[in-house]
Formats: structure tokens, sequence, C-alpha cells
């Protein structure tokens, strides 16, 4: 046996590959890394992927770094977890590639879910992973020159290259298939609340193939992020990743940090943030299935949605001062102490959640015509969810058994009880039936983590942070599990973070979804992913709702949407 | 004939349409728990929009005239209509004029639509073709059996030489549903989808020639719910002095708005080939229907 290898699935997998597998490293309790030669990286990656008896083995996160500055080498992880109750467990299958030569045998052919992780290191790094189908560019501009790297040590992050560009030379969409126009759908459409550009090529109204473009709001925080912020800082750029989960990227950030750095989280800042992170989890999935309502015309039940979605946000404010991005996690803890006479607010609130979400989805679902448009549109197969390596209610409602919160408990969530909804039939109903049943789930955290709250710091007492330790948070954003990856640098920096956001993991899923069925029914679909453009791509958001509140007044507010008390 | 007798029912239909619409989102917002717009919210739109130069995508003449046919045709069909004791363009054979200059406003979105070279204002087009080919043989048929049964094929004869007999009950139940889907109301938008095709035709449109082509289809939606109206109140009320008949007139088409504005609130959008199969039921329904009043039932 090789040495490091103390767990089944990593056992078998060094049994497996033998001499070819030359070292592995428990690097965190539940994370190995596997070193292998860079042409053994498709074998070994797919492997693991194709199990049939590991059941939801996925691709969860792929990295590229630059370590020529310590390593003299390029290096390139491919992380899978494994999940549905088969084990704690996240595997990276690490291998390095020398400057001279960038190539290696490209995973897409064997798991597309790959596909945009090595269209990413091929952008920002200059790796270049053979026989892989679609290597046009996934994330850098049009007017970025060609041969330069922006994730590169040796490039600064204050560098802005530019190159002049022509007509012919302008990103290569597919060519329509035969008989059919391009309908194009963005990236300015008024049912897609942030820009990404859709190519539906169609036939009347049907929708035979899809092709598209994102990444507009690409701002390179990641490389921001290296050299130039210290742990503490990044983790408020983390949580302005996004607008709506906000603070499950900070979570993921933040632990990934304390399992690098061995830092031990206090209980009761664990449990700070399962709470935060579940109200983070109700506005989100009222917002969604809000916006769903709205994209088929129903606005009573969008308005509706925002109305009993608002208490929420104010429950928000009253706990950490912020309706959105909280600015409650810090590395080895949270920022700020819940107050204990706010205990029977919160309570009070999720009571009348309860009772006023559970009218919601009757009288929602008891609209024919509503039902009508949602049911059996949309459908996107296990078999698809699978190869994508698709995650959250998008891939719950597709028949996928996998919850980050149950496979691979963090903050509070191994003391709390919860079901995990799973759907078969994979439509527009079955990902609105998901969200809604987690609603409730996540009233229940809740309740049971303020029962169950115990006393104590919230803050963790740690001096440093080691350089060279490589380690990975994850979360179970609304959206699906977020995965940060963090490789700790010198003076309190980070040497590289990657952050992916659950949409990173769908978006490729959605063609799948959307070919067979009408134009009518393309938003529907594409919001019934909950896509969010701004994690996917990294950048900055600020969330609309904050913004109007500072500008609308709030009694005025009230009196305008709202009759709450 | 006096002038006037045309100017005062124009002049109230096309100032009524828009404040109609006002009153609707009113109710809307009332169903949606919020405070919504003032009533007159949608004149206040409509004014600021017909002070707008628009923005032409186009040369083509039916982009720019399709706003004013369909206004002008909307206003055509108001002139046949009874208001009160007052008719102004009564002839026999109204009715086919009545359904034709309906259609032409249709018409005028389809043309304007099919006049760019984009998928959008095509999609609107395809679908209110698709709508109204499935819908306006409904309407005719429920006037048709009208006509049969009051033996008059004049609209504001009609009414008022009704005889009670079950066909009619069901024509008018039929008209409703015309009315309605004519009309352009949730589920039966499709034409018009914001989210989906970004209002269609529409989404070319902007400024003076965005503000009359609303207007045309207000004005419309009013036609519409008054000929519905008119079909309730004005047999029940024979013998009234014109003024109580146009009062109780107004006030079922009031009725009759508030009630379709709740129903759409309570709906999410058909699909344009649900739709198409729900007014096809529909029209064979129709057909049964006709049969019966042919058989003097």
């Amino acid at each position: 046996m090789i040495e490091g290898a103390d767990e089944k699935h990593v056992r078998e997998v060094c049994e497996r590959f033998g001499e070819r597998i030359k070292r592995v490293e428990r690097i965190a309790q539940n994370q190995w890394l596997l070193l292998v030669d860079k042409n053994d990286v498709r074998e070994v990656v797919s492997y693991v992927i194709n199990r049939k008896d590991w059941g939801e083995t996925q691709l969860s996160t792929m990295v590229g770094t630059d370590e020529r500055p310590i390593r003299g080498r390029f290096s390139i992880i491919y992380w899978l977890s494994l999940n549905g109750g088969e084990g704690d467990v996240f595997i990276g299958v690490k291998a390095y590639l020398r400057e001279e030569d960038l190539s290696y045998p490209s995973v897409t052919p064997e798991h597309p879910g790959a596909s945009w992780y090595e269209r990413e290191v091929h952008d920002l790094l200059g790796i270049e992973p053979e026989d892989h189908p679609d290597l046009r560019r996934l994330v850098l501009p049009d007017d970025w020159p060609y041969g330069v790297y922006p994730l590169r040590k040796d490039f600064d992050y204050t560098d802005s290259p530019r190159r002049e560009f022509t007509e012919e030379d302008k990103y290569p969409y597919r060519k329509p298939p035969e008989g059919t126009v391009v309908h194009p759908l963005g990236p300015y459409h008024v049912a897609l609340d942030e820009p990404g550009h859709f190519r539906l090529f169609v036939r009347g109204e049907e929708i035979v193939d899809v092709d598209y473009r994102l990444f507009y709001q690409h701002r390179g925080i990641e490389k921001i992020a290296e050299r130039r912020l210290t742990y503490d800082q990044v983790n408020f750029i983390a949580e302005r990743i996004c607008g709506i989960c906000g603070s499950s990227h900070a979570v993921a950030y933040a632990q990934a940090i304390e399992t690098a750095g061995g830092i031990e989280v206090p209980e009761r800042a664990a449990y700070i943030r399962t709470v935060m992170l579940e109200i983070e989890r109700l506005h989100s999935h009222i917002l969604n299935l809000g916006l769903a309502c709205h994209d088929a015309g129903f606005d009573t039940a969008f308005m509706h949605a925002f109305r009993i979605r608002e208490p929420v946000m104010w429950l928000a404010e009253r706990l950490t001062g912020n309706r959105k991005t909280y600015g409650m996690v810090l590395v080895g803890g949270a920022r700020r102490d819940f107050l204990d006479y706010r205990k029977g607010l919160i309570e009070k609130t999720l009571k009348r959640l309860k009772e006023e979400f559970r009218e919601w989805v009757d009288s929602t679902l008891s609209t024919g015509t509503f039902v009508k448009r949602c049911e059996g549109v949309g459908v996107l197969s296990y078999r698809d969810a699978k190869r994508w390596s698709s995650v959250g209610p998008w891939a719950r409602a597709s028949g996928r058994n996998i919850d980050v919160r149950r496979d691979h408990p963090y903050a509070a969530y191994r003391d709390l009880d919860f079901k995990v909804p799973v759907y078969r039939e994979g439509d527009v109903l079955a990902r609105c039936m998901v969200r809604a049943e987690e609603v409730f789930e996540s009233i229940w955290i809740i309740e049971q983590a303020l029962d169950q709250m115990p006393g104590g710091d919230i803050l963790a007492d740690y001096r440093e942070i080691p350089a060279r330790k490589e380690a990975l948070g994850y979360v179970e954003a609304p959206r699906g599990e977020d995965v940060h990856y963090v490789m700790t640098g010198d003076e309190n920096t980070l040497y590289r973070w990657r952050v992916r956001a659950s949409t990173y993991n769908n978006f490729p899923s959605l063609p799948d979804a959307l070919r067979g069925n009408t134009i009518a029914d393309a938003p529907l679909i594409i919001a019934s992913m909950d896509p969010c453009y701004s994690c996917t791509e990294r950048l900055q958001v600020v969330d609309v709702n904050t913004g109007r509140v500072t500008v609308v007044k709030e009694e005025e507010l009230v009196r305008g949407c709202c009759r709450w008390e | 004939m006096a002038l006037w007798e045309i100017i005062v029912p124009v002049s109230l239909v096309l100032t009524i349409a828009p404040i109609l619409d006002g009153m609707g989102r009113k109710v809307k917002a009332k169903v949606q728990m919020r405070q919504g717009p003032p009533i007159l919210q949608t004149w206040y739109d409509l004014t600021s929009l017909l002070s707008m130069e628009p923005i032409l995508p186009t040369d083509g003449l039916s982009f720019r005239l399709a706003p004013y046919v369909a206004l002008a045709s909307a206003v055509a069909a108001a002139t046949v209509l009874p208001y009160g004791g007052l008719s102004p363009l009564r002839f026999s054979g109204d009715f086919f004029v009545f359904l034709y200059v309906v259609a032409m406003v249709s018409i005028a979105y389809i043309v304007a639509g099919f006049s760019l070279p984009n998928t959008y204002t095509n999609a609107g087009a395809n679908r209110e073709m698709m709508m109204v080919l499935s819908i306006e043989p409904v309407l005719g048929v429920a006037i048709g059996i009208l006509a049969i049964n009051s033996h008059s094929l004049c609209l504001s004869y009609m009414p008022l030489h009704l005889h009670a007999s079950p066909s009619i009950f069901l024509a008018i139940g039929l008209l409703a549903y015309a009315v309605y889907v004519e009309g352009g109301f949730v589920p039966f938008d499709a034409a018009e989808a914001e989210t989906e095709i970004l209002e269609g035709t529409l989404c070319e449109y902007s400024g003076r020639l965005l503000g009359v082509f609303k207007w045309a289809l207000m004005v419309k939606r009013f036609v519409l719910l008054w000929l519905l109206g008119s079909f309730i109140v004005l047999p029940l009320t024979k013998g009234f002095p014109g003024w109580a008949v146009f009062l109780l007139q107004l006030t079922a088409v009031l009725a009759i708005y508030f009630a379709v504005v709740t129903v759409e609130a309570h709906n999410a959008r058909l699909r344009i080939d649900q739709a198409i199969r729900m007014n096809t039921k529909v029209f064979l329904a129709s057909l049964v229907v006709l049969l019966i009043a042919s058989l003097g039932w």
C-alpha cells in the first residue's frame, strides 16, 4: 500500500493504478492529494468519476496554478468528491507540467463536466488540454491579446493589455444547424437578471440547439486576492462575489483557510454561520421561486413571494446590521455574536414565514396555468446531470442525491437533522418542488440551531498560517456546492485562490435542458437553474435590493408593498 | 346624423380606455397586496410617450403606419356599437364590419412584426396570427348565433331583439370567452409576453409610435368589453332612458373588466400551443351551440 492511502476509496484508486500514483498526501481530515504523471490524469480522473458503485461522484473543482516561483513548474489538480453517502472524501488528482510543454490529455472527452475548467486554465494560464472538443475562449474578452495569461505570476494585476480586433476576428460562435435561425437571448434581456448571451438555434419556436457566451462580468478577483490582500481581507471580497449567496462564499473561503492552517472554529461560531447560511438559503429560494412565476407571466405569485421574503431580509438586518452581505464571517469564526434576546424575533419570523410560505406554495401549485407551464418543461435527465457534474437543486430535481451539508458536513450541520429532497422528473416543476421543500428544511434547521446554540467564544485564537498549505473549503450554497481552493503563501497572503461557484458546474448542462423546448420556455428554464452569473464569473455585485433601500424611505417601502404586523 | 354623434362616443372611448387600464392596474395591485400606481398612470405614461420622437429601426412604411392603422381600426370598431340610445354608425351588416376592423388591429400588429428582421417581433407576430386565427371564428360564431336569434345583422339592433333560449346564454358565454382571448388578457397574452419575447412586435417601437400602438390595443380591449357589456345590459333595459342605459353599460363594462383582471392576476401565461389547443376546443363547442341555435332552441 502506498503510504498515506489510509482510506478505503483512496486505497482502491492507489491499488488500481499502483506505481502510477507517485505520492499520496492527506492534506486534511477528508482531503487527499494523489500525485500522478500528467499523462495519467485523464485515466485516474475518469476512473474515479465513472466508477459505477461509487454513485454520486463528481468533479468538484479543478485548479491550475503557476507554481514556477516555488517549484519551477505549473500544476493542475482535479478535485473529485464522493457524495450520496459514499463517504466524506475529496480526492485531488495533481500533476505538474513543465513550462516548455504545457499540454496534457484533456479529461473532457471522458467527462464533459471538465470542459469549462480546462477552457479556463487554457485562457488564464496557457495550459493546453489535448483533444478538448471546444477550446474557444471562456473567460477572457475579445480585446485581450493572445499569449498573455493573467493568472501567471509574472503578470502583474495592474497590467491591462489590449489588442485591436477586427470583424473577422470576433468570437467564433457556432454556425446554426441547417434550417434554423438564431434567436439571440441576452446579454441584456428582461428575463435575465445578469448579462449572459444565449444563441438559441430555432426552427419556428422550437429550440434545436444552443450556443452561449458568458463571463461578461469577469473582473479577476482571484488575481487581486493573490499577494495583494491579507487572509482576512479576502474574506470580505469573497462575500462580495455574489449579491445573493455571499455568506456561502465567505464561509467556504474561511473554511479553506481554517483547514489549511489547522484552526479550530469555536462551536458557537459554527452555529452562527449555520444560521446565517440557512437564512441566506431562505431568501434565495423564495426569490428564485418568485422569479420563476414572473417568467411564466404569473405576477401575483411573484409579488407575494417578494412580500413573504421581505421579513427574512429584515431579520438578517436585525441580526447582522445588513440585509445582505452580512460581514459575519472571519477566518477562525464569526465577527459578531447573536444577542440572546433576538432569539424571540427569529422564532417569530420563522413561524410567520412557515405559515405564509405554506399558503403561497399551495395557492401557486393549485394554479393550473402555472403548473401547465412548468410540467415536463426543460427536462434534464439524470445521465446529463451526472455527466456535467451538476449540483444543487438543479441536480437534485434530476435525481442526483447529493447535498454537501449531509455528505461533507461542515459548520454545525453534523449535529442537525434535515431531509434532502430529491425528485426524478428533472423538469421545472421538480426544481420548484425541491426549492419549496428546502425552504421548510431550512426553517427546521434554524429552529434546531437556535435550540442547541452553545455558548462560548466566537473567534478562534490563531497565530500564523503556515505557507504552501493546500486545502478545500466547501458549502452547500442555495444553488449547490460552492468550492474554494486555497494555497497559502508568505506574509499573511494567499498564493492561489480558486473560487468555484455552483452555477459553474450547472451552466454547461443548460443546453441539454433547453433542447426541444420552445423559446417561450427558455427564460423559465434558465431561471429554474437559478443561475448566478456574477458568482460564476467572480466579481463584485451590489445587490439591487440593498441599493434600493437607501433611495426609498423605509416607511414608504413598508406602506407600499407589505402589511407586516 | 349630426357630427357630434360620432365625435362624442369616439372621444369618450379614447379617453376612457386608458383610465380603464389604470383601474385594472390598481385592482391587480390590490390583489397582489401592493399600493399600485394612481388610476391616471396609464394616461401619464401615454402622454409622455406621445410627446417623444420614436426611434425607427427601419425605413419601411408598414412599420410606421401600423400603429395608426391599428388605432383607426379600433376606433372604427367603436363607432358601430350602441352607447345608450346612441349608435353613431349603425347600419344593417355592421356586424361584419365590426369583426373585420377588430381583426385589422391584429393584422396591423402582425404586419409590423413581420416588417423587421428581428426574431422577437417575428415571434410576436407569429403568435398573434395563430391567436387571431384560432379565436376570430369563435367570435364570429358567437355573434352569428345572436344574429340568428335576433334576425338582424346590426350590432345595436341585435341585443334589443333577442328572445330567451338556451343557445343565447351559451352564445353570451362564448362571446365572453372570445372577448377575453381577443383582448390578450393573461393567460392569453403570449403575443405580447414581456419576459419571453420582450413584448413581441412592440419591442422595436418607441416614443409616439409605441404610444399610439398601446392606445390602439387599449381601445380594442375597451371595444370588446363594451360589446360584451352591451349584450348583457341592453336586453334587460328595454324602455329605459338612454342615459340610464349608458350608465348601466358603463357599470357592466367596469364590473366585467374587474372580473377579468382578477382572473388575470390568478393565472400564469399559457404557451401559444396550449392556448391554441384550448381555443380549438372552444371553437368545436361553439359549432355545437350554433347547431342548437339553428334548430331554434
